[in-house]
């Protein structure tokens, strides 16, 4: 996995939660190894957390403490001496957005202020990578937004983020890599923009000969999109999968076209999004 | 003058300092196991109950002192209402507080799912039940020894023969009240918590101590008077079990007013009822969290 921000998606029961497990050590592969932050996690379990933050999905704080206890408390546990760690609950919070309410109970807070201390306390020891278990779960369209934003942050301040999520626009929008889990397999792994402009399309219309521009097309390698009756035609439309190379594809379409001597109507382009991605490589 | 505020991004400072690693988690968890359990940095409601058993533990001791000193140049003068043996485990001040207390540092934690992102820290199960057993083990050790400080400390101020005589003479609880105190400390801590784990809610688990003590000594109660099992039956006593040991640690023998006295190796059964309770606690106690042992 690479560094930066990686979106891990997939759908309900897909793996996510069991991945995050494995990672911390608190769960044992049935085969293979993992190594996190250059430390394999069978050997070393403890060591592999002390350099992971880990926000889960589920409720996960003291009620009757303030935050600022709270994330000064998780960050002693992390192994910050007592001082550093009240010192980084107040910067991660101040971060968060909770500068003014840090002393107050956690109990008192909105769903939105309890995921910002959630992910607080998975920030308040440095870690190098974090791992968000679905962090704008429960927030309305405004805390979607914020958080969103603040995770999109992490990757300048140097840390790593595994975003775990079911939305796939939420991983669009911040993640630079995507991983897709479907019943516990991965089915598509890759740099977001490659995988939309895997999945995205060009629509080229042609008023005479669509049927040799297809042909001529896929025998120059593309894929083109289209049905039998297009393809039959002679005017029309067909849409050609723009692949990993946008370039290269339009390209090819442009020496078809003058190779063959048919007038253009239309070329337009159509970007996908990580669901098409997602279907395309069998999930969902 | 202008009143135009700014707000400023003051960004993320990455930590650069030093880390600990293992022990220095099981220590946070420790300290801030006790603070919990003591009330501090909590309202004032939580440090009632802890403060008030100190109190209330520490009561008989300065009537003990007082009474020393205003009968010193008199007939009764040595009168004492009980002697630090007898002190140790003011048995049901100190089963209610770790029936409040146990409960109180490891039931929210599993009822308000924190083990999670605790154990996503540099800690293992293992690590988490010495800390939780060391931080009230700690509590109640010093809840116990506290009131017996203060009786030696007065006595010995208090004492017509003088404090050095009364030192000297009195060497030996020097070392007989802490140990004594540190057995009984730890078989609590390990009954109440372990009690404590198998439940979510605080109300439950503080029943469970009480009940199980007083089912235990009810049981055992009835197998003494049917003298049946050989005179064994105070064995099952579970909040007597330390005591036992205490007079072991104080004469070497169980005390002659126990139930237990006239029984043939009262005090080796004793002592070994007391491990096996004591390891079957922590068994419990690791097991209950073996999930996190990684």
């Amino acid at each position: 996995m690479p560094r930066g921000l990686v979106g891990l998606v997939g759908a309900n029961g897909a793996g996510k939660t069991t991945l995050f497990r494995l990672l911390l050590g608190l769960a044992r592969p049935t085969e293979g190894t993992i190594e996190v932050c250059g430390r394999a996690v069978a050997a070393d379990p403890v060591g592999a957390r002390s350099r992971l933050g880990y926000m889960p999905e589920h409720e996960c704080l003291p009620l009757d403490q303030s935050a600022a206890d709270v994330v000064a408390t998780l960050g002693e546990l992390s192994g910050l001496p007592a001082r550093a760690a009240r010192q980084r609950a107040s910067e991660v919070l101040d971060l968060v957005g909770l500068d003014e309410a840090r002393f107050r109970p956690v109990g008192g807070f909105s769903t939105g202020m309890r995921q910002r201390v959630k992910l607080a306390q998975s920030l308040v020891a440095d870690p190098e990578l974090a791992l968000l278990d679905e962090p704008t779960a429960g927030l309305d369209p405004t805390g979607r937004e914020e958080m969103l934003a603040l995770v999109a942050r992490l990757g300048s301040f140097g840390i790593s983020v595994l975003l775990a999520t079911h939305l796939l626009d939420d991983v669009a929008r911040v993640c630079d890599h995507v991983l897709m889990l479907d019943a516990g397999r991965l089915v598509v792994a890759g740099p977001t923009e490659t995988l939309l402009h895997q999945t995205g399309k060009f629509t080229v219309e042609v008023n005479a000969g669509v049927g040799r521009l297809a042909r001529t097309l896929t025998e120059r390698g593309l894929t083109v999109l289209a049905g039998e009756a297009a393809l039959d035609g002679e005017a029309g439309a067909i849409d050609v999968t723009v692949g990993p190379d946008p370039e290269a594809v339009l390209d090819t379409i442009r020496d078809a076209l003058a190779d063959l001597g048919l007038p253009l109507h239309r070329l337009s382009s159509r970007a996908a999004s990580l669901d098409e991605a997602f279907t395309a490589g069998g999930g969902l | 003058m202008s009143s135009r505020g700014a707000v400023y991004d003051r960004g993320y400072r990455p930590y650069d300092g030093p880390r600990g690693g293992r022990k220095a988690a099981v220590l946070a968890l420790y300290k801030a196991s006790m603070r919990r359990a003591i009330g501090l940095r909590r309202s004032w409601r939580q440090k009632a109950l802890p403060f008030g058993l100190l109190a209330v533990v520490s009561v008989p001791a300065a009537v003990n002192v007082g009474i020393g000193y205003a009968t010193r140049n008199s007939p009764l003068e040595g009168f004492s209402f009980f002697t630090y043996r007898e002190y140790v485990g003011v048995s049901s001040a100190l089963l209610l507080f770790v029936a409040v207390c146990a409960p109180d540092v490891v039931c929210p934690d599993r009822r308000q799912r924190v083990l999670p992102v605790i154990f996503a820290r540099p800690l293992t199960g293992s690590d988490y039940v010495l800390a939780k057993l060391g931080a009230i083990a700690s509590l109640v050790f010093a809840f116990s020894i506290l009131p017996q400080v203060l009786l030696f400390v007065g006595q010995t101020l208090v004492s017509k023969d003088g404090s050095l005589n009364y030192l000297t003479d009195n060497a030996d609880v020097l070392w007989k009240v802490p140990l004594a105190v540190a057995a009984l400390a730890a078989y609590y801590a390990a009954l109440s918590l372990a009690l404590s784990s198998l439940t979510a809610r605080r109300v439950v688990a503080g029943a469970s101590i009480f009940g199980l003590t007083i089912i235990s000594s009810i049981v055992a109660g009835i197998l003494h008077s049917a003298d049946a099992l050989g005179g064994r039956g105070p064995l099952f006593n579970v909040l007597a079990l330390p005591l036992l040991v205490r007079d072991l640690i104080f004469e070497g023998h169980i005390h002659e007013g126990s139930d237990i006295a006239g029984v043939a190796g009262a005090g080796a059964l004793g002592l070994v009822a007391y491990l096996v309770v004591l390891a079957v606690c922590v068994g419990v106690l690791l097991w209950r969290y073996r999930w996190a042992e990684r």
